[in-house]
C-alpha cells in the first residue's frame, strides 16, 4: 500500500501524465503495471488506479492536495475521503470478477472459542461462496502453527496476535514477512486457577507459582506478565511462566503442574466444568477490547494469490460478522462443537460465547461481552504488542514503530473489504487503549515502555 | 620325497606375533612332507601342534607364516574347488535341507549343469553315504552321524583332487564312527581318493591311512616321523586287531603320543632332519622299498633306538 | 489345557470387569431440580466423572466400530481411516529404514574397519530420542507428514542396523569357510549363506524396530497432529474423554499386538535350528 500512501504524502507530485503519478509519461506506467500485474500485483494496482483516480478527481490541481493533506495530516486525509467515498466498495466491486489464483486452500488452527470466525466460515460454506476449497485443519500449538505456515504448508492460519509480528521481525523464528488480515476475536480470555488457591486471590500471594500461556508471543503471556507486575510480582523472577498448548492446559491443572494460566476459552470454562479449577478473573477486567488472535498469511502467499486472499479476507469477515451477533451464540456454539472442529461439550462452548457462566467458586455470573470477534486490526493494538515485546527483551534496540505495525496489519484492507461487506468500518486507524486504567499513547511507545517499574529493558 | 609326488609341502612354519615385547609364538616349524596320488594320509598329534592350521593351509583357508604347498604341480593360494573339506564340526548350513546342502556345493562346482543333472549327481552321492530317504531333512532332524555323512557327500560330490579331513569323526559315537569309517574307506578305495585327514584316534589311523604322520607338541613342533602302515589295504575292522603287525604299530603310535612326543619337542634328537623325518614300520625289520625315495634315510627301528631310548 | 486356560482368562476378565464396574459406578443423582450452577456444570446431562464404567467403555467401542471409515472432514475421522493413516506412516518410514539399515549393517558386518570407523557415530545416535528429531526435521525437510516418516525412519534404523551387523559379523566362520573352498562369489556367498545366516538376527533387529516404530508414531501424530491414531488421542484428550483415549488405547496395544505377531511369524520363516 507504500504506493496508495503516496497519494496522500503531500510530498509528491501528482501532475505527471500517467494515472499513479509515479511515472513521466503513459506509457511507462503501462509498461510497469504489465510488468506488476505479471508478477500477481494486479489487485493492489487495480486499488491503487480507483484510488488515485478519486483523490485526483476531488483535487485537481495538485497544490491544493498538498495543502490540504499538509494541514490534515495523510492518516486523516485518507480516513476522510474513505468516509465519503465507497473506495473500498468499488475496489472491491473491480475486483469481484478477478480469477482466483489459487483455489485449494489449507488453514490451521488451535481448536480455541478465538477461531470461531474462521471455523464458522467453514460450515457455513462462506469459503466456498467465494470458489474456494478450502480446509480448516486442526493443529496441536502454536509452534506448530508458525512452522507449518513457515513450510507453506498452510497458506493462512489462525495466528496468535503478535505472532505475525514476531515472524516478521525473525524473533523466535526465521523472519518471513506475515501479514494480519483481521483480529479473530477481543477479549475471551481468562486467569484459571486450581480449586485449591480459592483462597488466594491476591496476586501478591502468587510468588513462587507456575502459570501456564499458549505462547510465549501471545497476548496472554504479556498480559499475565502486566498483571503481576501492577500487583509487584516480577514475572520473570517471582512466577514461573510456561509455555502449554491450549488444548493440554486443564490436563496439567489437574495434574498439579501448574497452578494456574492465562489461557484461551473454552480451556478456562472447561476447566471449571471439569471442576479442577475457577475463573480468577476475565482478561476484559485487565483490558476491555484486547485482541487475541488473529487471521493472518504469509505476505508471499498475498503477493502470489492476491484474489484468493481477498476472497479468504471476504469469508472470514463475514464469519466475524456472524459470531459477533449476540442471537447467534448459542447455534454457534453447537456448530462448533463437533469432532471435526473443536471437540467440546456444547454447554462449555455456549456458556463461554453467550457470557453466562459458572464461575467456579459457585456463582453464575452474566457478562455478555465476555468474548467478542470485531475484527478490525487496529494499529494501536500492534503497537501496544510491539511495546511489551520491548519490555520484556523479546526485542532490543531501537524499535521502527510505526514501520512495523502498518506493515503487518492490514488495516486499510481490512476497512476496504469491511466497507465492500457494508460492515462499516471505523474511519480511524488508532484506538484509544487503556490497560488496567493505564492509557497508552501510539505516539509514544518508547516512553511507555519506560514508564513500567518492573520491565527487561 | 619326490619331487613328482601329488602334494609337496615344504618348510611350512606358523608364528604368531607376540604381543608387547613378548617373543612370537611358532606354532609349527619346518614341517616337510609330502602326499602321492590316491595316498590316505593321517596326521596325529596332540591339541596344540599345529594339526588343524596345516589342514586349513593346505585347503588354503589359512596361509602358512613361512614354506609353500605345491598341489599338482601347482602351488596353493587359496580355497579351491580341487580341494574337498570335511570340518570338524560337519558345518552344515542348518537353514538348508541335506540335499540342499550338498546342491549349494555341487552348484558352485558346475554352474552350468541341468537343475535335473544336478539333483541326479547330489543323490547319487546322499546314496552313496548311505543317506537315501534322508535328503529332505534339515540338519537339525538328522543325528550327529548323519550330519557328518552329508558332510562327507558334499565334499565328495564336487569331485574334488583331494580330500581334507579335520577330525571329522570325533564327536561320534564308537559304532557311529565304526560304521562311517568303514564307509569313507569302502568310498576312497573304490575313487582312488587322496585323503589328507586328523584324527586322535589311534585305531583310526590304522585302519584308514597307508602313512601316519606323528606331530611332536607345540609349541615349534614339528614331523617327528612318519609310519608307515604295513598292514594288508584289504583291512577291515573286524579283523584288524588280528594282523600280525597291528599291535607293534599301535603300541608305537601310542608310545609316541603318551610319551616321545613331548621328549622330541624339548629336545630335537641328533641326526633328526626336518626335511625328511624318519620312516618308520614298526613289526618290519627290513626297510620299507615302495616308498622309499632317498637311500640315506635310517633303519627305522635303529632310529628309534638311536632318537629315543 | 487350552479349554481350561481360556476358562480361567474368561473368569480373570470377568473378575476384571467386576472390580472396574464396582470401582467406577457412581450412584443415580437423587432427585430435585438442578440449580442453573449445577446445569452450568453440566450436572444435569450425564456428564461422566473421571473413569469410564465397563458399559460406558463398551458402547464406546461399540460405537467407533461399528463406522470406522467414516470421514467428517479433516479433523474427524473414524478410526479405521487414522490407523491407516498411522500404518502408511509407519510402514512407509519402516520401509525407507530397512532399506539403508540392512545393506549398511552388511557393509559394517563384513568389515570391522567399517564397524570401527562407524561404530562412534551409531553410539551417539542412537540413544537420541526419536522425538527430539522433530523440530530438526520439521525445519529442514519443511513438511510435517514427511518429518513424520522421518523420525519414524530414524528410530527404526538402528535396532536394525546393529542387529544386521552384528547378525553378519558372528555369521559362523564354518559357513564362510565352505563357501571358500567352494569358490562361491561374493553375491552368492551373500544372498545364499550370509543374509539366511543372519536372518534371524536381522529379522529381531526389525521387529524390535516395527515395536518401537509403533510406538514413535503414536507420539509423533500426538506432536504434529493432523491425522492418525496419534492425532486421535490428543484430539480426545483435547476434549478430556478418558473414554476414547481409553479406547485409542486398546486399539494401539491391539494394533501393535497384531504388527508383532506378522513379525513373529516371519520370524520363524527364517529361524533355523543348530
Amino acid at each position: 500500500m507504500t504506493e496508495v500512501r503516496k497519494l496522500y504524502d503531500a510530498n509528491t507530485d501528482l501532475s505527471s501524465p500517467c494515472g499513479c503519478g509515479r511515472h513521466r509519461t503513459q506509457h511507462e506506467h503501462d509498461h510497469d503495471a504489465r510488468n506488476d500485474a505479471n508478477s500477481n500485483d494486479a489487485q493492489v494496482l487495480g486499488s491503487q488506479a480507483i484510488e488515485s483516480a478519486m483523490v485526483r478527481a476531488l483535487f485537481p490541481a495538485d497544490g491544493m492536495r498538498r495543502r490540504f493533506l499538509k494541514a490534515v495530516g495523510a492518516n486523516t486525509a485518507m480516513a476522510a475521503i474513505a468516509s465519503v467515498l465507497p473506495i473500498g466498495a468499488m475496489q472491491a466491486l473491480a475486483q469481484d470478477k478477478r480469477p482466483l489464483e489459487k483455489k485449494d486452500l489449507k488453514i490451521g488452527f488451535i481448536p480455541i472459542t478465538c477461531a470461531t470466525p474462521l471455523i464458522l466460515a467453514h460450515p457455513l460454506r462462506y469459503y466456498a461462496a467465494e470458489g474456494l476449497n478450502v480446509e480448516v485443519i486442526k493443529t496441536a500449538g502454536w509452534a506448530l502453527i508458525r512452522d507449518k505456515v513457515l513450510n507453506k504448508e498452510y497458506d493462512a492460519s489462525h495466528f496468535l496476535a503478535p505472532m505475525p509480528i514476531a515472524i516478521t521481525m525473525g524473533v523466535g523464528s526465521n523472519a518471513q514477512p506475515m501479514n494480519v488480515a483481521t483480529i479473530q476475536n477481543i477479549n475471551g480470555q481468562a486467569i484459571t486457577l486450581a480449586n485449591k488457591h480459592k483462597n488466594s486471590r491476591d496476586p501478591k500471594q502468587w510468588k513462587g507459582f507456575r502459570f501456564a500461556v499458549p505462547f510465549e508471543f501471545s497476548i496472554h503471556n504479556f498480559l499475565l506478565r502486566y498483571y503481576v507486575a501492577e500487583h509487584g510480582l516480577d514475572p520473570d523472577k517471582d512466577i514461573q511462566i510456561r509455555v502449554v498448548p491450549p488444548p493440554e492446559m486443564v490436563a496439567n491443572l489437574r495434574a498439579g503442574n501448574i497452578d494456574g494460566y492465562l489461557g484461551p476459552d473454552p480451556f478456562n470454562q472447561r476447566a471449571v466444568f471439569e471442576e479442577v479449577g475457577f475463573i480468577h478473573l476475565l482478561t476484559k477486567e485487565l483490558w476491555d477490547g484486547h485482541p487475541c488472535c488473529s487471521f493472518g498469511a504469509p505476505t508471499a502467499f498475498i503477493k502470489e494469490a492476491p484474489n484468493s486472499f481477498a476472497a479468504l479476507f471476504r469469508a472470514v469477515l463475514k464469519g466475524a460478522a456472524l459470531a459477533r451477533d449476540p442471537k447467534n451464540r448459542k447455534t454457534i456454539a453447537e456448530s462448533i462443537a463437533p469432532a471435526n472442529y473443536l471437540n467440546q461439550p456444547v454447554s462449555v462452548l455456549e456458556q463461554v460465547l453467550t457470557g453466562r457462566y459458572a464461575d467456579g467458586l459457585g456463582n453464575v455470573k452474566n457478562d455478555p461481552s465476555r468474548i467478542d470477534f470485531d475484527p478490525f486490526p487496529w494499529y494501536t493494538m500492534a503497537t501496544w504488542i510491539l511495546s511489551q515485546m520491548k519490555r520484556w527483551g523479546y526485542i532490543k534496540g531501537d524499535v521502527r514503530w510505526k514501520d512495523l505495525t502498518e506493515q503487518v496489519y492490514l488495516l486499510t484492507d481490512a476497512r476496504r473489504h469491511m466497507a465492500a461487506l457494508g460492515h462499516k468500518p471505523p474511519a480511524e486507524n488508532h484506538k484509544k487503549i487503556i490497560v488496567m486504567g493505564k492509557v497508552f499513547d501510539h505516539n509514544a511507545p518508547d516512553a511507555y515502555v519506560a514508564s513500567f517499574a518492573i520491565k527487561r529493558v | 620325497m619326490s619331487a613328482e609326488s601329488f602334494l609337496i609341502a615344504e618348510a611350512l612354519a606358523k608364528k604368531f606375533p607376540g604381543g608387547r615385547g613378548k617373543p612370537d609364538l611358532t606354532v609349527f616349524d619346518d614341517v616337510h612332507f609330502s602326499i602321492e596320488k590316491g595316498e590316505f594320509v593321517c596326521i596325529i598329534g596332540h591339541s596344540g601342534c599345529g594339526k588343524t592350521t596345516i589342514l586349513n593351509v593346505l585347503a588354503g583357508l589359512d596361509s602358512a607364516t613361512a614354506g609353500n604347498v605345491v598341489m599338482d604341480g601347482r602351488e596353493v593360494a587359496g580355497p579351491s574347488l580341487e580341494r574337498g573339506v570335511v570340518f570338524q564340526g560337519h558345518a552344515l548350513m542348518p537353514w538348508l535341507s541335506a540335499k540342499k546342502n550338498v546342491e549349494f556345493a555341487v552348484r558352485s562346482r558346475w554352474p552350468d549343469k541341468s537343475k535335473k543333472e544336478i539333483d541326479e549327481h547330489c543323490q547319487r552321492y546322499l546314496d552313496l553315504v548311505g543317506l537315501t530317504g534322508s535328503e529332505h531333512k534339515k540338519p537339525s532332524e538328522l543325528s550327529g552321524g548323519m550330519k557328518q555323512r552329508v558332510g562327507i557327500a558334499r565334499a565328495f560330490a564336487i569331485e574334488p583332487k583331494m580330500l581334507l579331513l579335520d577330525e571329522p569323526f570325533g564327536a561320534l559315537d564308537a559304532l557311529t564312527r565304526g560304521n562311517i569309517q568303514d564307509e569313507l574307506k569302502k568310498i576312497c578305495a573304490a575313487t582312488h581318493q587322496t585323503v589328507f585327514m586328523i584324527t586322535h584316534d589311534v585305531d583310526e589311523a590304522i585302519l584308514l591311512s597307508d602313512k601316519i604322520m606323528l606331530m611332536s607338541n607345540g609349541p615349534k613342533a614339528r614331523i617327528a616321523e612318519i609310519v608307515v602302515n604295513t598292514l594288508p589295504k584289504e583291512r577291515s575292522r573286524e579283523t584288524l586287531h588280528k594282523e600280525p603287525h597291528f599291535y607293534a604299530i599301535r603300541n608305537h603310535l601310542v608310545d609316541f603320543l603318551v610319551s616321545r612326543s613331548k621328549r622330541f619337542s624339548e629336545e630335537l634328537p641328533a641326526g633328526y632332519d626336518a626335511r625328511n623325518p624318519p620312516l618308520v614300520m614298526p613289526g618290519v625289520e627290513t626297510q620299507p622299498e615302495p616308498p622309499q625315495p632317498k637311500a640315506e634315510v635310517p633303519h627305522p627301528e635303529k632310529a628309534v633306538v638311536v632318537n629315543f631310548r | 489345557m487350552g479349554l481350561k486356560a481360556g476358562a480361567l482368562s474368561l473368569v480373570i476378565f470377568l473378575f476384571f470387569l467386576g472390580i472396574w464396574h464396582a470401582t467406577t459406578v457412581t450412584p443415580a443423582r437423587s432427585g430435585g431440580a438442578l440449580t442453573e450452577y449445577e446445569q452450568l456444570m453440566g450436572k444435569s446431562a450425564g456428564k461422566q466423572d473421571g473413569l469410564p464404567t465397563p458399559a460406558q467403555m463398551g458402547s464406546a467401542v461399540k460405537k467407533h466400530l461399528s463406522d470406522p471409515f467414516y470421514d467428517n472432514g479433516p479433523n474427524d475421522k473414524g478410526i479405521g481411516i487414522q490407523l491407516a493413516y498411522s500404518l502408511m506412516r509407519v510402514g512407509a518410514g519402516f520401509l525407507l529404514a530397512a532399506l539403508v539399515a540392512i545393506p549398511v549393517g552388511f557393509f559394517i558386518g563384513m568389515s570391522p574397519l567399517l564397524y570401527r570407523a562407524l561404530n562412534p557415530f551409531i553410539q551417539v545416535l542412537k540413544p537420541i530420542s526419536p522425538l527430539a528429531w522433530m523440530p530438526l526435521a520439521l525445519y529442514t525437510i519443511k513438511d510435517s507428514a514427511t518429518s513424520s516418516i522421518f523420525v519414524i525412519f530414524i528410530c527404526s534404523i538402528w535396532p536394525m542396523l546393529i542387529n544386521t551387523a552384528y547378525g553378519v559379523a558372528s555369521v559362523r566362520r564354518d559357513w564362510l569357510n565352505v563357501a571358500r573352498t567352494l569358490e562361491v562369489g561374493v553375491f552368492r556367498k551373500a544372498f545364499q549363506v550370509v543374509l539366511p545366516a543372519a536372518a534371524p538376527t536381522i529379522m529381531t533387529g526389525m521387529r524390535i524396530s516395527m515395536g518401537i516404530a509403533w510406538l514413535v508414531i503414536v507420539a509423533a501424530e500426538m506432536l504434529v497432529g493432523g491425522t492418525g491414531i496419534g492425532y486421535f488421542v490428543w484430539n480426545e484428550w483435547n476434549n478430556l474423554s478418558l473414554t476414547n483415549v481409553i479406547f485409542a488405547i486398546l486399539m494401539i496395544g491391539v494394533v501393535g499386538m497384531v504388527l508383532d505377531l506378522m513379525f513373529g511369524v516371519l520370524q520363524k520363516f527364517v529361524t533355523y535350528v543348530e
